[in-house]
């Protein structure tokens, strides 16, 4: 009897506390980014630059009927959460054995899915139905399921939802489908929701005067990508998507508030803060959504707290992130035509003309972008800022669309390779402040991005590309010092975490999560 | 044959012939925007392009001609809508694989001669197991391409070597020159297959140095090294190699 006392009182513990949160030990990966500041560093360093060579694969677990994994593992207390659309499976991070696995009813055919958030005992999810779904952490069994917008009008839910302070952030896409985003916060325990936060304005509120007419209906503006949060500031941070239609800007003049814009939100309430826009009157689909990275770091000899942000449109932005102020952006790649730079405001200073036509016009970078959802890093001891990121151009074109209701893809036509300038991806280096390119490792072969990074008190940045090769690189010069060849096409981002005294990196790969340790 | 057999048989001939018959009636109506066979005009979109087209059904390209796209200066056509049919079918058929399309004029035998003397095409190319290695396997390939394509591939110069054709030359550590053309290659590995039709599986540290060529190793000027006959000829035999649809 007093044995069972024990285990009931055991189970109810929770697993993991905002403090948890705020501390983000090294040995967990307790977020999507692995803390609220989104650096993707990790104070673990029993790998290094002297012992790396010796890393090898500890353990593959492949996921059923998974093609191309998003997903970025949670990791607590050495079970690793791993998602897929519509699936949620507990991993035993050493040996790589399954704990649980979730499926999810309906289960709609609709992906990626970015990952999981944990928070006191229960893991958490969106779906391709645009649920928010709460499952026991130890059992994966449904604790409850929360709506977040109609599946049937085209809604569903792809990124990684944030725990903070007894609240789950979950944001919803698609604005290419001409649907308004918005972004949400749950009570943790109940599901009930908290508040919700529109990114387009309402006639009456400030920003709709940037829409013509009507067309803030189908605006777009979605939250597909997991954002960042200060503690102190109580400041959520996420990008906004790209307005609809995607490539049609005639009918929707005006700079579009909120979409293409980095928007602070007070954590309690939801209410705006601050919004910087990088993209105004967008007309290239490049979703503003990359990951906000929180540094604080001297600028002009005071200590400020930054905000930085390698935006899919090739600019590299600094800003300060207690009120959105613009401080700095600089190109981060080599090829783009569509700006000439930006005004002492943070405005791009657009090339006349560069923008889809009916004939095809020569737009760098590509539509898919500079970069996109795949995670940077930072590294404090560098201070260097690392992008896993494409050169290359598109052909993008429009045409007159109309919005159909339901989820039908609302574009106005899209885009293509340049063919006289084949892509080609790399990992370049910045130096925080001033977006000046420290180092830059040629992914050969790559074209395609998706591999996200990690940086550790090892000395380490890990890297992926479309060839499924995974490397890890000196962080100070970019030298590779190991690799793997994982089979498969990586899109999404390494992590770490250790176990027992030992450290593993861990990576989704193609249908693959495969963790590395160093051989005994 | 069963009966299913002969009525698509039957549909594919018939929509050959509708095709045929757009092209006289889209070259008549539509070229001024779009262009010369689907390539680009001055007002309206490439019809045959490498791009994603937002209508590609029957109904979709039926309606958009008979009644034009609103917002934009595609007017309606004020043709039979038998007529518009046959321009739908011409422009589907300028999307869709070679051996999908009408057959293009021209002797298909003698296109072979071209292939296996004047042009020197088996040099590189396989073709039901005679031929090069250097250059794609062509023994399926009007099921792959469109007859667009291959004009192109024959008549165009390449910006790139494509992905698995790109000509080098390395020096290994041993002082062993490999001239040949790049398979696949990374940051830590090269496959190449040398001009001995033999694959060299290297390492980079095991190569002193590497020397790319961007220019591919296909010629580009066929029509003009060829006579206009020839040519035909050439074309008509490449957009019926492969299984025809069933």
């Amino acid at each position: 009897m007093n044995r069972l006392l024990f285990l009931l009182v055991a189970v109810s513990s929770a697993q993991v506390t905002y403090d948890h949160l705020l501390k983000a030990d090294p040995k967990d990966w307790l977020t999507y980014q692995g803390a609220y500041d989104a650096k993707r560093h990790s104070l673990l360093k029993q790998i290094d630059t002297s012992n790396v060579r010796n890393l090898s694969a500890a353990w593959i677990y492949s996921i059923p009927g998974a093609s191309r994994l998003e997903s970025v593992p949670v990791v607590v207390d050495g079970v690793l959460y791993i998602s897929q659309p519509n699936e949620v499976y507990a991993l035993d991070g050493r040996s790589g054995r399954v704990i649980w696995e979730y499926r999810h009813q309906p289960a709609l055919r609709k992906g990626p899915n970015r990952g999981v958030a944990v928070y006191g005992n229960k893991v958490y999810v969106g779906t391709p139905d645009a649920h928010l779904v709460a499952l026991d952490a130890r059992t994966g069994g449904l604790v409850w399921k929360a709506k977040l917008a109609e599946a049937r009008d085209g809604y569903w839910s792809p990124a990684a939802p944030l725990a903070i302070k007894g609240k789950i952030i979950a944001g919803i896409a698609p604005g290419d489908h001409g649907l308004n985003g918005f972004l949400d916060a749950y009570d943790a325990e109940t599901g009930e929701r908290l508040w919700r936060w529109h990114a387009i304005p309402k006639p009456g509120e400030p920003g709709n005067e940037t829409w013509a007419g009507d067309s803030w209906k189908t605006g777009g503006g979605d939250t597909w990508l997991t954002g960042s949060y200060d503690p102190a500031l109580n400041l959520l941070y996420w990008g906004i998507g790209n307005p609809a239609p995607d490539f049609d800007g005639d009918v929707r003049k005006g700079d579009n508030l909120y979409t293409e814009s980095m928007v602070a939100l007070d954590a309690d309430t939801g209410k705006l803060k601050w919004h910087f826009q990088f993209t105004p009157h967008d007309v290239h689909d490049w979703d503003a959504v990359e990951i906000p990275v929180l540094v604080d770091a001297p600028v002009n000899g005071e200590t400020r707290k930054l905000l930085v942000q390698a935006n899919r449109n090739g600019f590299y932005y600094v800003l300060d992130r207690t009120n959105g102020k613009f401080l700095h952006g600089s190109p981060f790649i080599k090829q783009m035509n569509w700006a000439s730079g930006l005004t002492p405001e943070g405005r791009p200073i657009r090339v006349p003309g560069v923008e889809p036509s009916i004939q095809g016009t020569r737009t760098c970078p590509a539509t898919s972008g500079a970069t996109n959802w795949h995670s940077p890093a930072y590294s404090p001891e560098t201070g260097l800022f690392y992008v896993s990121m494409m050169e290359g151009c598109g052909i993008n074109y429009k045409s007159r669309d109309t919005f159909r209701p339901g989820g039908v893809s609302f574009m106005a036509t899209g885009y293509v390779e340049d063919p006289e300038a084949p892509w080609q991806t790399y990992v370049r280096a910045l130096e925080l402040t001033t977006g000046k390119i420290r180092w830059e490792y040629r992914q050969v072969g790559s074209k395609r991005y998706g591999a996200g990074l990690l940086s550790t008190a090892g000395g380490l940045i890990f890297a992926g590309d479309d060839q499924g090769v995974f490397t890890a690189l000196d962080a100070k010069t970019g030298k590779a010092l190991w690799h793997f060849n994982t089979g498969r096409q990586i899109t999404a981002s390494p992590i770490t975490y250790s176990y027992k005294g030992k450290q593993y990196i861990a990576l989704a790969a193609g249908s693959n999560v495969v963790a590395f340790a160093l051989q005994q | 044959m069963d009966r299913l057999t002969v009525a698509m048989l039957v549909s594919a001939a018939a929509f050959a012939q509708d095709a045929e018959e757009g092209r006289v009636l889209y070259h008549r109506a539509c070229t001024a925007c779009h262009g010369q066979d689907g390539t680009a005009g001055d007002r309206g979109p490439a019809l045959a392009a490498r791009r994603r087209y937002l209508r590609t059904t029957e109904k979709d390209l039926f309606d958009s001609i008979k009644h034009g796209i609103a917002g934009t200066l595609m007017p309606a056509s004020p043709l039979p809508d038998a007529d518009v049919r046959k321009i739908v079918a011409y422009i589907r058929s300028l999307r869709s694989a070679a051996i999908d399309a009408p057959p293009l004029p021209g002797n298909v035998e003698r296109g072979r001669e071209v292939f296996q003397t004047k042009g020197r095409c088996q040099t590189c190319h396989m073709l039901n197991g005679q031929g090069g290695i250097l250059g794609p396997d062509l023994s399926s390939i009007a099921q792959e391409r469109s007859a667009a394509f291959l004009r192109d591939a024959l008549t165009k110069p390449k910006p790139h070597a494509p992905l698995g054709y790109q000509p080098v030359t390395l020096v290994t550590n041993d002082g062993e020159r490999i001239r040949g053309v790049l398979k696949n290659e990374h940051n830590f590995s090269l496959q190449v297959l040398d001009e001995a039709g033999k694959l060299r599986l290297l390492a980079r540290d095991e190569i002193r140095g590497i020397e790319y060529s961007e220019q591919s190793l296909m010629p580009s000027a066929y029509d003009r090294t060829l006579s206009p006959d020839e040519f035909r000829d050439l074309m008509s035999f490449l957009t019926r190699q492969g299984r025809q649809t069933r």
